[in-house]
Order: C-alpha cells, then structure tokens, then sequence
C-alpha cells in the first residue's frame, strides 16, 4: 500500500529526514513512534504530497507521490495534528465540506456525513458547532473528515493530543474497527501505549532516521535486558551481586540504595527462577520482587538514551 | 469548478452566520453616514451664511449675483461693503463675497473679478471658493461668447451680454462644466458620506473576510485543503470569489438602504455597476495583498486597519478633497479611494455616465492588478 524507498528531507542545509525506508502493506495498521520533533510529522506531510520529498522515492497504491497526486490525494485520508476544522460552522457543516472537496456530491455528502457521525459517535450533535464541542468532540469530528470518502488509507498524525481518556478511548476504539473493516492505517503518536494497543507493527523514529521497525515482538526481542527484576533484599552481599552478574539470563545488575537491586535480564521470565534459586542459596532473604517487563518505551530508552516524552 | 463554488458559498454561508458581520457590513456604514450627513449638512439644506456685496450694479454683476443666489447650499445675503464688515465682525456672516468695481472689464481681461474675505481657519471657505469659482466659470463662457459676438454684430459688450444672458436657460451651462473636469458641482450631505462611507466599510468588511485566509491558514485547513484533490487556484479562487460577491451584497443592500432611508440618488445604474465591481477588484486584492504580507490575524487586522483608515482619509472618504491643502491632494491620487470618490461624485452629483468615469476606473483597474498581483504572487500556503 506504501512504500518509502530512501526518503530524504533537507531545510535550510540541515537533513531532517535521514533516508527512512518502509513498506506498509494493505490493511495494516502501521504505527510511527518517535518523540516531538524527531520527524514524524515531516515525514507524514511528505506522504500526504504537502511538501516535496528531497531524495528517494513514496509510493502509495503504486503510484508516485509528487507525480501522480490527484489519484493519491483521491484515495488516501489524512487527520492532521491540528483541528482543522471551521469552530463556527456546525459538525455537519464540517463533514459535508470536507466530503464536497474529495468530490462528493451534495446527496452522498449528506448520507455520508450521517454515517460519518453515527462512526464518531457524534450523531446527535450533528447541528453543533464546532467551538461549543468539548476537545475530544473536537478530534473526532476531526477524524470524521478525513473518513467522508471512505479512504483506503488513513493517516493519523497524533490525533489524540490533549483529550480526555473517555475520548481517547472512543478514538482508539473506532481505529481499531475501521482498521479491522480492512482500512489501513498509519498512526503517528508519541503515546506507546496507543501504538502498541492499536499496531501489529511499528516503526520508531528518532531525528529523521528509522532507528527500529517490526512487529512488536521483533521489537521485544531486540531489547537486551529490558526485563527488570527488581529486588529488594536483607543484605547486600557482594558475592551474591557478583553470582547475579554470571547468570546467563542476567544482562546487567544495578544496586540501588535501600538494599535494592534491578536486575536487567534477557526478558524471559523462566529465567526469574534462576535469580531466586541463587539468592536462596546465598543465604539471602527477598522482602519484595517485581518484575517490569519490556516496552517499547524501554526500547526507545535504550536506543536513545531518552525517553519518548522528552 | 465545482470545488470553487464549493469554497465560495461555504465562506459566504460562514460570514453571514456571523452576527458581527452585519454589524460592519450594514449597521455601522449606514450610522456613519447618518452621523456624518448631518454633520456636513444634508443635501438640499442651507448651512452657512455668507455676505454678498454688489460694487458694480452692472447687467454681469447681477448675473453673478443671481447664479449665486440660486445656490441652495449656501445662504447670500446681499448688503453693502459696510453691512457686510459689520456682519461679519458680528459673526452673522461666516465670510464676505465681494464683486468689486469693473467686474466686467477684468472679466474680459482674465483678471481676478471677485474677491473673498473670510476668517482664518474657516472650513467651508474652499467650498465657498469652488462654488463663486463655478458660477464664474459659468459667466465667463457668456463673457466670452459676448466679446466673439459684439465683433460680428457691432454692437457693444454689455448690450450682447445682456442678451446671451436673457437666453439662459436655453445654454447649457452646467454641461460644459461638467466636461471640463475639474470644476463639477460638488457632492456633499448624506450623499457624500454614503459613497464614502460605503467605500470604507466594504474595505473594513474585505478586511474581515480576508483575515479568513490567515485564519484557515494557521488552523491547519489550507494544509489540511490541500491533502485533498483541490488545487491551490482552486482554493484562491473559491475565496477570492466568495470576497467579492460579499462586497457586490454589502454595496447592493446600502445602495437600497441608502436610497430608501436618506433618499440618496446614485446616478446611472450601469456606472455604478461598473464603478463597484471595479473598486471591488481592487479592495479584494488589498485585502489579499495584505493578507499575503503578514503571519498573524492581528498582524492583518492591526495593519490594515491602519491602511484603510488613513487612507480614507487623504482619499476623501470623510470630508471633501478639497478642505485639504494642495500638497495632501496631490498625494490623494496615489489612494485608491480619491478616485473612488471622484467617480461617485460624477455618478451622484454631476448625473454622469459610464464614459464619463473612464479615467477613475481605470486608475482603479491599475489599483487592482498591483494588489492582487501582489496578494496572489506572495500568499503563503503553509
């Protein structure tokens, strides 16, 4: 459905995308995770044919962005970060004006635009305008004009930005139906746990450069010691820590203040048991033990150094 | 073209939802020229006062006198030299209009006839000096036939003149006026303060709406616009036009109101047609020049509010061109307004056609391609 072979973006002399190469097959829900400013939205509005692309290659359904725009633009549907929407005007005002410019005419806009609301949840607030809707309310009418033609691909560039959870989770909801009704879907956000909720696979940014993409457990799979094990013990006795250090399951160890030690395993849980046997047989008591499993936010943490909100 | 009729009602259907809009669009044009009409005087009513002395008491300086007297906007009353500095001292009079001795013979010559002697500072004084200046203009095309014609019919000046000026009526006088370009009758009251007036608010309105191109801008709908199938000319075009029947509805509707409320007479309908839908090209592309130029609403809305009123101002707008000083009215040409106004003059006052605004609209169709030009050249899409 889209494929970026080699994208490059420059401004002003300063490469802000770094040569990013994707392939988002049909039907998929593909999400983009990367802290604000690392690239995402560049790199959607360069999908979107908003601005040129400096090197490489996007296509969508075959077709070259930049050459073959009008069929693209005809086919795909983009939520922009911002409400772009007129707050004077009601939401069906809205809905149908947005369906009219994709080529809709006035009946179909109409009966489109109802289905359109019935999707959202906003039918009964059809006549509303847009400045006295709540922010959620907002962002789902939001989402609702970019569905008016029924587009084959759905781009979202962070539409969930500063809503309630109650929104939120319509959003999240009506993604994953669409999505499931055979639309594929990019979803851009810095929230993982939306990405993770809503994508089989994922693609982490970071400074205009691809730095991990794959399905989740890929993605797992490369986090060396993501898994934590953190113990909270009677003594801290040093050849336990060193006993700790030579597990094979064991990637680094951490000691903490407060008779506290983080474990960093090789994620599987099995290898848990190997930590508590040894700590049996060093004579070592453990008050407390939890174990925080990997995310893509530890992922993003060990690949950059920082984390995804930063 | 679909899509730009689309752009087009979708913004008009937004600027009439808007309450404030019939507040600029109608309410406030149609108080200022209320406001202002009665400051200036409504068309047909006497304002000031002025003394008229007759030294001469020949057959051309009772000609003088009885052209001047049938001017209903300004009140004569014919006394001596003595009355007159009296009056005057006295504040009766706000000037005096003297026709001294040998009027006839200076007329002949070219020589200055007629001498005005007002206060310093008076405001109406340029308006007094058009006026003697127009009916001696009027005169002086007698005086001129009467020295042609005491040649073929040997007959002496006064006598011939006194004949052409019986035939009075027959001459049209005021025609030969009119095609002379500078020295119409000159447009005031209600009638001036409705052109002028609806001039400036259908600029503040083409403000208003303009600012919706900076609004759509920076709430992400021109970037959201064009991720659908619509062309960037298709999205200007679609406003520019829905600007421009926005002002055609606002000039319509206070052309009737105007007529109907204040009995306003706006001359040739094909003139005004033709003037409005020129101003209006060339208030649309201020308003998209201006537009094009800044980042912010406020930015347009703080800049062109400065534009359109002080242009307004050198251009006519609130009070005749002729109060200001030569300097000012020179600097005049350069507004759009200025010759806005003066074609409203000749629909209005001198019951002119549409050949005889040519010049106006032309200067107004130059206006308007330096604007859009500008406006289309320079907007910013993202």
């Amino acid at each position: 459905m889209l494929t970026l072979s080699n994208v490059k973006k420059s401004f002003d002399s300063r490469e802000i995308i770094k040569g990013v190469s994707l392939q988002i097959e049909r039907g998929e829900s593909f999400g983009l995770l990367g802290p604000n400013g690392a690239g995402k939205s560049t790199l959607i509005s360069m999908i979107c044919g908003l601005i040129p692309y400096g090197a490489g290659e996007i296509r969508i359904d075959g077709k070259v962005v930049g050459k073959q725009l009008k069929e693209i633009k005809q086919i795909i549907g983009v939520v922009p970060q911002d409400i772009a929407l007129y707050p004077s005007m009601s939401a069906m005002d809205n809905l149908l004006f947005w369906g009219k410019m994709y080529g809709l005419s006035g009946k179909a806009a109409k009966i489109r635009a109802q289905e359109v609301l019935e999707i959202v949840g906003l039918a009964d607030r059809a006549k509303g305008r847009i400045e006295t809707f709540s922010g959620g309310m907002k962002r789902r009418i939001n989402i609702g004009a970019a569905l008016m033609h029924r587009p084959q691909l759905l781009i979202m560039d962070e539409p969930t930005v500063g809503i309630d959870p109650q929104s939120r989770n319509h959003i999240l909801e009506t993604v994953k139906s669409l999505n499931e009704q055979g639309m594929t879907v990019i979803y851009t956000s810095h929230y993982m746990e939306e990405v993770e909720y809503l994508c089989k696979r994922i693609a982490i940014i970071d400074e205009g450069k691809l730095i991990a993409s794959g399905t989740k457990k890929d993605l797992s799979n490369r986090l060396a010691g993501g898994t934590v094990l953190k113990l909270t013990v009677d003594s801290l006795h040093p050849l336990f820590i060193e006993e700790l250090k030579t597990l094979n399951s064991v990637e680094k160890v951490i000691v903490k203040p407060g008779e506290e030690i983080d474990v960093h395993l090789h994620s599987k849980m099995e290898m848990v048991a190997e930590v508590i046997l040894l700590a049996s047989r060093s004579g070592i008591h453990i008050h407390n033990m939890q174990l925080q499993e990997a995310n893509l936010e530890t992922l993003f943490l060990q690949l950059t150094g920082r984390t995804l909100r930063e | 073209m679909k899509k730009v009729i689309t752009i087009c009602l979708f913004e008009i259907k937004r600027t009439f939802k808007k309450k404030s809009a019939y507040v600029i669009m109608l309410g406030m044009p149609l108080l200022f020229t209320f406001l202002f009409g009665t400051l200036f005087g409504s068309d047909a009513e006497v304002s000031f006062q002025i003394a008229l002395v007759d030294e001469e008491q020949t057959a051309v300086s009772q000609h003088i006198v009885q052209r001047l007297m049938l001017d209903e906007m300004i009140s004569y009353n014919i006394v001596s030299g003595h009355e007159a500095k009296e009056a005057l001292a006295n504040h009766e009079v706000q000037g005096i209009v003297m026709l001294e001795k040998g009027i006839a013979e200076k007329l002949r010559n070219g020589e200055p006839a007629v001498r005005f002697q007002h206060p310093p500072g008076m405001s109406t004084a340029p308006l007094v000096k058009q006026q003697v200046n127009q009916v001696l203009y009027s005169i002086d095309v007698y005086a001129t036939a009467a020295t042609v014609g005491s040649g073929y019919l040997n007959e002496d000046w006064e006598t011939v003149y006194g004949k052409l000026s019986k035939n009075e009526g027959q001459i049209q006088v005021w025609t030969e006026q009119r095609t002379s370009g500078s020295a119409g009758n000159p447009m005031m009251g209600v009638s001036y303060s409705s052109a002028g007036f609806s001039i400036m608010f259908v600029m503040m309105m083409m403000l208003t709406m303009t600012g919706a191109l900076i609004e759509a801008r920076q709430a992400g709908i021109w970037s959201r616009l064009f991720t659908t199938p619509v062309t960037r000319y298709q999205v200007l075009f679609g406003y520019f036009l829905s600007f421009f029947i926005v002002g055609w509805i606002q000039f319509f509707l206070l052309i009737v109101l105007s007529t109907v409320l204040f009995g306003v007479n706006w001359g040739s309908p094909g003139g005004l047609l033709l003037l409005i839908t020129t101003l209006l090209l060339c208030v649309v592309g201020l308003g998209m020049a201006i537009a094009s130029l800044v980042k912010t609403a406020e930015q347009q809305n703080a800049i062109g509010t400065l534009v359109i009123i002080s242009t307004c101002m050198l251009g006519g707008v609130y009070w005749p061109i002729s109060l200001v000083p030569d300097i000012m009215q020179k600097i005049a040409n350069f507004v759009p307004q200025t010759w806005a106004m003066e074609a409203f003059t000749t629909l209005i006052a001198e019951s002119g056609n549409v050949g005889d605004i040519l010049l106006p609209i032309a200067v107004l169709f130059g206006f308007a391609i330096v604007f859009l030009s500008v406006g289309l050249s320079r907007m910013k899409y993202a």
